[in-house]
């Protein structure tokens, strides 16, 4: 589950005035020939620097925060309330680790090893996505979260799997595939609270109003002037821009949880005339001290990775083999 | 049905239901990605054959949900080794091995039921508990093998598990007339054809077998007498179905 | 530190850095698998794994688990060969080699001629 990727102040600021410079510019002409012709590069390829940069930290946010994205739905793993609502949540969790782990193999493909990525998002020096950043603190947050933050997420990814990197878009196809059950199975889940007793129904709502900001800020800040015509684009690194995204996600989300008599806490948000949804200030400057470290959860979610990190060394450790070697996996 | 075989496949049933639940606990805290995954199936299965034995017990719909969410501490029948909290892989993978073993092997003899449902069930489950011995050998082979620290740890865990894995063997009420009307041939036969499965494999991994005469069983489980980890984690699976007692569906 | 998830509380997360050292993710192995008998063993993907027995064990639930599959194979990634992309072009052929093909042989014409002419 991943909404966009995001550049920090600090890595914008790493970002060469020519991200350009010094390449070759016969081979930059033919891969990019090769891009306009909607052909996929594979991980073998020559490809610019900058590409090869952009992606891996692409790809690298979307495998963290699969890994993280199953821990607040994990918190539920032990308290779902049926048999089907306790069987669909673990494979739900399992699936958003196996997301991961297939993310993970297609970032390697472009050079940067696991151990080095998962050292990255336990130090805090890699970022992933925003939202799982705040607890589900009741049932409900399970619901909206399968719902909604999955339904968010394969807007992403779709949208994403036609992009320009082989490894990427084949992991991303894999994805979405999976990704249609989590978001049937909170579409399930949410619906019976919504029809279910006043108490339930309004669990419901409380999770509604609580995910509703974090559900905006999902995509990112509006990056409208600052994408469109630029490199990402014209490598389709980045497909869309997080504005276009959101408003096709909230096209089609709304509408059903206003199906169902239930809203969000915003008496802004609204289609215009346009077809844009219009919506209050979602706070940005929220978003950002999140992001940066101050958010409700982000001290624990990494705390329970460097837990699981450390704990199951002894297992990792014990199975090493002396003549294993270091590769990248094929593809 | 009879109360001695409603008594018999509640206890199977228990034994697979709260192992599997205590498994998913590891689900996004495993200690490698791909084992994370693995691990979570595992716990799937078993909390599936579970609930297929629970609907067999009673057809009404709601019964398996009944007897999963609402019922008493004390009308559990499942084994100590099963309500013990998931600890560190080494406890978690030793548990997996040896409780697998016998699931896999009391299965294997409940194909020749004389009741007939759980034969069925018995040749259905033989892929996944097949899965899951070979899964837990590999591991167990490996890691007794592996380095000083985990030959350390999984001989320990073998230690702390035997006591309570014979558990798993306990009679329980109706034994008798179970055996006598072949339905399974009881719980003293399974426990020496696991003994004899396991042996191979724990000398295999390099790992020690103590004096099994020695050892006392951990035992009160078929009879409803739990250990002190039961009741919280019935609590805990409990606390949204709890908290909205006018609730009829999920 | 107190958690909405209960399985976090029971154990002591950890507030200071720790790191993954290098050759604890094992190394690659390529994951083929079978779909049904006859059928060819095709490519999914990768899995990591300290060795082939147990790249099978994760290769299973990570790439069967969803799908209809009878078989698997996995190759240490450092064992396989391939070509380079740079030389896709020996893949490519200068005639249309049609004489290697079913459809570069025609000759009803030539028998619907014979037998006009010879009827």
């Amino acid at each position: 589950m991943y909404g966009n990727g995001y550049t920090s102040p600090e890595e914008a600021a790493k970002q060469k005035p020519d991200p350009l410079a010094g390449e070759d510019l016969q081979q930059l002409a033919l891969f990019e020939e090769r891009i306009a012709k909607g052909e996929k590069i594979e991980p073998q390829d020559w490809m610019p620097k900058e590409y090869r940069r952009q992606l891996i930290r692409m790809i690298e946010q979307h495998a963290h925060s699969e890994v993280i994205g199953a821990l607040p739905e994990g918190t539920w793993i032990t308290r779902a309330p049926s048999f089907k609502r306790k069987l669909a949540l673990i494979a739900k969790v399992q699936d958003e680790i196996g997301h991961a782990h297939l993310l993970y193999n297609a970032a390697e493909t472009l050079g940067k090893s696991r151990e080095a990525m998962i050292n990255d998002l336990l130090s805090g020096k890699s970022k992933y996505s925003n939202v799982f950043n705040y607890p589900a603190t009741t049932w409900a947050d399970v619901t909206v979260i399968g719902f909604l933050i999955d339904g968010a997420a394969i807007v992403n990814q779709v949208i994403n799997a036609k992009g320009s990197y082989g490894p990427y878009c084949r992991a991303l196809e894999r994805i979405c595939y999976e990704e249609s059950f989590h978001l049937k199975q909170g579409h399930d889940a949410l619906v019976h609270l919504a029809v279910g007793t006043k108490e339930q129904r309004a669990m419901l709502q409380d999770a509604l109003n609580r995910w509703y900001r974090p559900i905006i800020h999902f995509f990112g800040p509006s990056d409208k002037a600052s994408v469109h015509g630029t490199l990402l684009m014209k490598w389709k690194v980045k497909m869309a821009s997080n504005d276009d995204m959101r408003n096709q996600f909230l096209d089609q989300y709304v509408p059903k949880i206003r199906e169902l008599g239930l809203d969000f806490p915003d008496p802004k948000l609204n289609k215009n005339a346009e077809g844009i949804w219009e919506f209050s200030d979602p706070n940005w400057d929220e978003f950002f001290a999140t992001i940066n470290g101050n958010g409700p959860c982000n001290a624990e979610r990494l705390a329970v990775r460097r837990w699981a990190e450390e704990h199951g060394r002894w297992v990792r450790k014990a199975l090493m083999n002396p003549n294993q070697k270091q590769v990248l996996p094929l593809s | 049905m009879t109360p001695e075989l409603y008594n018999f496949i509640l206890k199977t049933a228990d034994d697979c239901f709260i192992l599997g639940h205590r498994n998913s606990e590891w689900t996004g805290f495993g200690p490698f990605m791909e084992e994370d995954i693995a691990f979570a199936s595992m716990a799937q299965d078993k909390i599936g054959h579970a609930w297929l034995l629970y609907k067999m017990l009673d057809e009404n719909p709601t019964a398996a949900e009944t007897l999963a969410f609402k019922r008493a501490e004390k009308d559990f029948k499942c084994c100590h080794f099963v309500e013990q909290p998931i600890g560190e892989y080494d406890f978690s993978l030793m548990r997996h091995f040896l409780f697998d073993h016998a699931d896999q092997l009391r299965y294997e003899m409940l194909m020749n039921s004389s009741f007939e449902p759980l034969a069925h069930f018995a040749k259905k489950f033989k892929g996944e508990l097949k899965y899951h011995t070979m899964h837990a050998d590999t591991f167990i082979l490996q890691l007794g093998n592996g380095n000083e620290e985990s030959k350390a740890r999984m001989q320990s865990a073998l230690n702390f598990c035997l006591p309570l894995a014979l558990g798993i063997f306990e009679a329980y009420e109706g034994e008798q007339e179970i055996i006598a009307q072949n339905i399974f041939a009881g719980e003293k036969v399974l426990q020496a054809k696991w003994l004899e499965k396991i042996s191979p494999i724990i000398k295999d991994a390099g790992l020690q077998m103590p004096d099994m005469a020695s050892l006392q069983a951990v035992n009160g489980g078929r009879h409803g007498f739990h250990s002190d980890y039961l009741q919280p984690l019935l609590k805990e699976m409990r606390e949204v179905v709890d908290a909205f007692p006018d609730a009829k569906e999920w | 530190m107190q958690s909405f998830d209960p399985r976090v509380n029971r154990i002591k997360p950890i507030e200071e850095k720790t790191e993954m050292n290098i050759g604890e993710a094992w190394e690659p192995y390529e994951v083929f698998h079978q779909k049904k008998r006859g059928d060819h063993h095709i490519h999914v993907g990768s899995v990591h794994a300290p060795n082939a027995a147990q790249a099978l064990l994760f290769a299973k639930e990570q790439y069967g688990r969803r799908q209809n599959c009878v078989n698997m194979w996995v190759v240490k990634t450092a064992d396989v060969t391939q070509f380079q992309y740079d030389d896709a072009d020996i893949f490519e052929t200068a005639i249309d080699k049609e004489y290697r093909e079913a459809y570069g042989f025609k000759v009803r014409d030539k028998i619907n001629a014979y037998k006009k002419a010879n009827p």
